[in-house]
């Protein structure tokens, strides 16, 4: 392994290490100002997502890029620990994306925080371990990489470090991280018995081969459980909302928006390979004929905990009093649609399902960040609380009214596009699937509700005279702060805009996703 | 029953035993000085395996560091040593779980021939090729993780005012 | 060598993961909750260094690499986790996690 051809393919990753470590040499050098490390923060994500657009090959951006082009999407090969697919330059960008608007949100921060070199640094170092799940094809490195983010984002999570509503976040979140992170290696060590290798090309080819299916089962049974937690898949959802809830709320729009994601792209890569070929393979498979039908096991295993987590998201944030708590289980139930698409695993699928988490990111961590800047108004964290917000701040009004809107799936926004593109995948894909297509639209009907009533509360309500002086507009743009008034605007802009005209976006998703498979299977 | 088998069952009823121990004893400080002897006895069992590597690291890392981090953080975190406050509480649900774990990892054991099997001995320079070699990335993100582990635990205990 | 039988090794390891799981979910003190933690992740890493020694071709070594890295990143949780109970315990003067109210209904 020689050191250029390790650092070439890294360049995205490389920058974000970089610029984390030139926040904690600033830090020590004692220059603490928030704008300034926010500057840093979004200079190195910016660097980093122009370098993975351009390996995306959009034409303008190709300055930029810095992989080989033989390279992305090369046949898959049975040995390594990394590759580089289309798919995970698009999941890459997304998760760039998302830190980048954190980071730019976070120059509204209080400035003077003694903590803030240590909030960007560990958000960059998080970010690292996203990318670099993003192109991992080895269990352990995924495994790692996926350990990475968690165990930064645990401590942001206890960022506030003399709260003790943020240390007990931070705690549960730990306890729960743990125990996911122990049953997933667990799940992996039993694969590499059964296997004697962890590359996961070189598994998925393997899967219909060998003489241990209880063994196979249960390292793919422990694998489900493990990520199902990073995912918050129902019944291991509980941790979520307590966490997002606890944490500062620029925190959780990241762990909302984003970190849950990679969860997501990990069940793509550890379970799309083995379904799809089994699916295909079928008859000459020993399992079919044998006492336990592995790919049936798990289609069936993946679709139920995906009707049930979006069913019970959706029930539980219906009867939400608080907004954080309300978002947090409309986030659940958002999981539950884009395993729809790993469920399925067609093309299609795959397509909508990476559409529906672009958009989650967009409208789950916008959200969060108009929650943040709310707050920092001075207004409390109840539903009841934000009457005739929407009439007093008709713009900040307008841009959440979107993104609730875009979560519910009203056309002509981002949400429409993925869960049309979603639901219509499974609906092509026929047999029970259509069924995961009833209950998605049922489920979209059904967070209608909870999305309305904080419109009504919003726009309708007359707020009552307010008890408490209203809060003297200490930051520009309105009390938001310009950061985190342009990361709201560009979110809410690009909501519409892609909802008007998603072709760009989906195609190269579409293109990507029929890359995905081949190599997949 | 050859010797190594022998060994083995003798370890492997330490190993469960104090690691049972560990976790219900009332004394927290009793804690530690199971939880060390379930750390050693593994090392024991990879010096068994002809890992001997492991076995060394196994010591330094869990029956050194490990053990030493959780004692210390016993006696910043408990004014008396020597507290009650480990809770006993045995919900079923927790024991039906581990006892469900438990008997699918055993029927498992069907697959696998119950005859000794001769064990592949490596030699631990081909380890640390392998290490610094193919399967650097997994240090280098180890290195990461520590990286941050390191940022943030040392923030979250400095003194200072806010 | 003689040698052992593999399914002796799968019986020990899954003891220990579920004396680890049960610990991890009944203990109310967050020092105890770390100590389980770490029977299961011995667990895990047990299974993967008897693994490697029972692998059919020398590419199992790599079931040891992963062991060592596991070790390392275990003892990195651990610090992880103190840090987060010394700050909690200075701020509050408990580590029990059934104390852990503030985010309850």
């Amino acid at each position: 392994m020689d050191a250029s051809s390790f650092i070439g393919p890294f360049v995205p990753e490389l920058l974000l290490l970089g610029a984390a470590l030139l926040i904690f040499l600033l830090d020590v050098l004692g220059i603490r100002r928030n704008e300034t490390l926010s500057t840093v923060a979004v200079a190195g994500t910016t660097l980093a997502l122009l370098s993975v657009l351009g390996d995306l090959g959009f034409a303008p951006l190709s300055v930029f890029a810095t992989l080989p082009a033989n390279v992305i999407d090369a046949a898959p090969s049975t040995t390594g620990l990394y590759a580089f697919t289309s798919l995970g330059l698009i999941f890459q960008g997304i998760f760039l994306l998302s830190a980048l608007l954190v980071s730019l949100a976070s120059a509204s921060r209080p400035s003077g925080e003694k903590g803030a070199p240590i909030f960007y640094g560990l958000l960059l170092l998080a970010t690292v371990g996203m990318l670099l799940v993003a192109v991992a094809t080895d269990l352990i490195f995924l495994l790692l990489a996926i350990e990475v983010t968690s165990i930064a984002t645990y401590l942001l999570v206890a960022y506030h470090r003399r709260e003790a509503r943020s240390l007990e976040a931070a705690m549960k979140f730990f306890i729960i991280g743990a125990l996911s992170t122990v049953l997933s290696f667990y799940g992996a060590s039993l694969l590499f018995g059964a296997y004697g290798t962890t590359n996961l090309v070189a598994i998925g080819h393997a899967t219909g081969a060998v003489g241990y299916p209880v063994l196979v089962l249960l390292g793919y049974g422990f694998l489900v459980a493990g990520l199902a937690f990073k995912v918050t898949l129902v019944p291991f959802h509980a941790w979520a909302v307590d966490v997002y809830d606890g944490a500062p709320s620029d925190v959780s729009a990241f762990l909302a928006g984003v970190t849950k994601k990679i969860g997501l792209f990990a069940y793509f890569l550890v379970f799309l390979g083995p379904v799809l070929y089994l699916r295909t393979v079928g008859g000459s498979s020993p399992f079919a004929g044998g006492p336990i039908d592995l790919g049936g096991t798990l289609t069936i295993t993946l679709a139920v905990l995906a009707v049930v987590t979006m069913t019970v998201g959706n029930l539980l944030a219906l009867l939400q009093k608080e907004m954080k708590r309300m978002l947090a289980y409309s986030s659940i139930s958002q999981a539950g649609y884009m395993l729809i698409g790993v469920t399925i695993g067609t093309a299609p699928a795959i397509t909508g399902a990476t559409m529906q988490i672009f958009a989650h990111v967009l409208m789950k961590g916008g959200a969060f960040l108009v929650v943040a800047g709310v707050g920092a108004l001075g207004v409390g964290p109840l539903i009841d609380d934000w009457k005739g917000l929407g009439t007093r701040r008709p713009l900040l009004g307008a841009a959440f009214a979107l993104m609730l809107l875009s979560l519910a799936g009203v056309p002509l926004t981002v949400g429409f596009v993925s869960k049309f593109v979603l639901f219509s995948a499974a609906v092509q894909a026929q047999g029970y699937y259509i069924w995961l297509a009833v209950a998605g639209l049922l489920n979209s009907a059904l967070s209608v509700f909870y999305y309305a009533r904080v419109l009504k509360v919003m726009f309708f309500d007359t707020a009552p005279a307010p008890s408490t002086p209203p809060v003297t507009d200490a930051l520009p743009a309105g009390g938001l702060g310009y950061g985190r008034a342009i990361a709201i605007g560009f979110i809410a802009v690009t909501i519409v805009a892609v909802g008007v005209y998603p072709q760009p976006i989906l195609g190269a998703i579409q293109s990507a996703a029929q890359h995905f498979v081949v190599v997949g299977a | 029953m050859s010797l190594e088998e022998l060994a083995f069952l003798v370890l492997a009823v330490v190993a469960v035993g104090t690691g049972l121990a560990a976790l219900l004893v009332r004394e927290l400080v009793h804690t530690i000085l199971w939880v060390s002897v379930f750390f050693v006895d593994l090392s024991a069992i990879y010096f068994l395996l002809e890992a001997p590597f492991l076995g060394v690291l196994q010591l330094g890392v869990y029956a050194g560091a490990v053990t030493v981090l959780l004692l210390f953080g016993i006696m910043v975190t408990r004014k008396r040593i020597f507290s009650r406050d480990a809770a006993t509480g045995l919900g079923p649900v927790p024991l039906a779980l581990a006892a469900v774990t438990f008997i699918f990892l055993v029927a498992s054991v069907g697959e696998f021939p119950s005859a000794p099997t001769t064990l592949q001995v490596y030699d631990p320079s081909a380890l640390s090729a392998l290490l610094f070699g193919t399967d650097g990335p997994w240090l280098l993100l180890l290195g990461i993780i520590m990286m941050s582990g390191v940022a943030g635990a040392i923030y979250l205990v400095r003194e200072g005012r806010e | 060598m003689t040698g052992l039988p593999v399914a002796d090794l799968l019986v020990l390891s899954g003891a220990l993961l579920a004396v680890g799981i049960f610990g991890l979910l009944t203990r109310r003190n967050f020092i105890l909750i770390l100590i389980a933690v770490e029977v299961a992740m011995n667990a895990t890493i047990l299974n993967f260094v008897y693994f490697a020694a029972f692998a059919p071709t020398a590419a199992g070594l790599s079931g040891q690499a992963i062991a060592v890295v596991l070790i390392g990143f275990a003892a990195t949780e651990v610090a992880v986790g103190l840090a987060i109970v010394l700050a909690l315990n200075r701020i509050k003067g408990t580590i029990n996690v059934a104390q852990a109210t503030e985010l309850r209904e």
